[in-house]
């Protein structure tokens, strides 16, 4: 198995399923928070 | 980014108390999150993506954002035990009550939007059209209904990137930071213990 995949496999591992939860929530709270302001942006600001 | 610095500054307090108690940083299970995500699909069409965005009419593309306001009050309705998304609903609420007093869409003054947009070309905005494909509409403040409720506060050039925001948008910041800072304090406190060489280590 090279060394690429050991890596793979490795950071795969260290992902589990409470991280993943943790990702979910947070990019459903930065869409809760994105849907619901309306701030207006000036140039290079970006979204939200 | 205005509204997102709410979430990173949360976030980091949040990770930073969790820490500092040896607790670990809670996740909630949030009820029906699937709205948040089904309210926000139109929104990026209708706003934020390019392509679409341009194509979709300006009577559509606000009612679009009524509706999915309104489902958003439904999912923190749903997720009410937590304080901190309550504080979020009640900006929430706050830009919908404006939004729909102006036919759908944020007031913007223009004398903010020369602020915000010094180098316009002229004509490239005019008073009580949409301001770009943003949510925005320039409205004169004897025109604006609820004008305390408008994009009304003015962030300057030097703090990150010039930005127009409102009363709903600073509890809408608040309560995200306020959800995150929370969960640091939630969360289940690490138990120590002993193996087998008698080394100390967390669960």
């Amino acid at each position: 198995m090279s060394h690429k995949i050991k890596s793979l496999k490795f950071a795969a591992g260290k992902i589990n399923f409470s991280h993943l939860r943790l990702i979910i929530m947070l990019v459903t709270l930065i869409l809760l928070v994105l849907g619901s302001g309306a701030p207006e942006i000036g140039p290079g600001g970006g979204i939200g | 980014m205005i509204l997102l610095n709410g979430i990173i500054l949360g976030l980091l307090f949040g990770w930073l108390l969790a820490r500092r108690n040896n607790r670990k940083f809670a996740v909630p299970e949030l009820k029906r999150e699937w709205l948040v995500w089904a309210a926000f699909a139109p929104q990026f069409l209708a706003f934020y993506y390019n392509p679409t965005r341009q194509n979709i009419d300006e009577t559509l593309a606000s009612a679009i954002l009524i509706l999915s306001q309104v489902v958003l009050l439904v999912f923190i309705w749903n997720n009410r035990q937590h304080a901190g998304l309550l504080v979020l609903g009640f900006g929430l609420l706050l830009n919908l009550l404006v939004i729909t007093a102006n036919g759908g869409w944020m007031p913007i003054l223009p004398d903010t939007v020369h602020l915000l947009r010094p180098d316009a070309a002229p004509g490239s905005w005019e008073v009580g059209a949409r301001l770009g494909f943003g949510k925005d509409i320039v409205l004169n403040a004897a025109e604006t209904r609820l004008w305390w409720l408008s994009d009304r506060f003015f962030k300057p050039a030097w703090i990150f990137a010039p930005a127009a925001f409102s009363l709903g948008d600073v509890f809408i910041s608040l309560g995200a930071f306020l959800f995150l800072t929370a969960l640091g304090m939630e969360g289940q406190i690490y138990s120590i213990h002993n193996n087998s060489q008698g080394d100390l280590y967390a669960t």
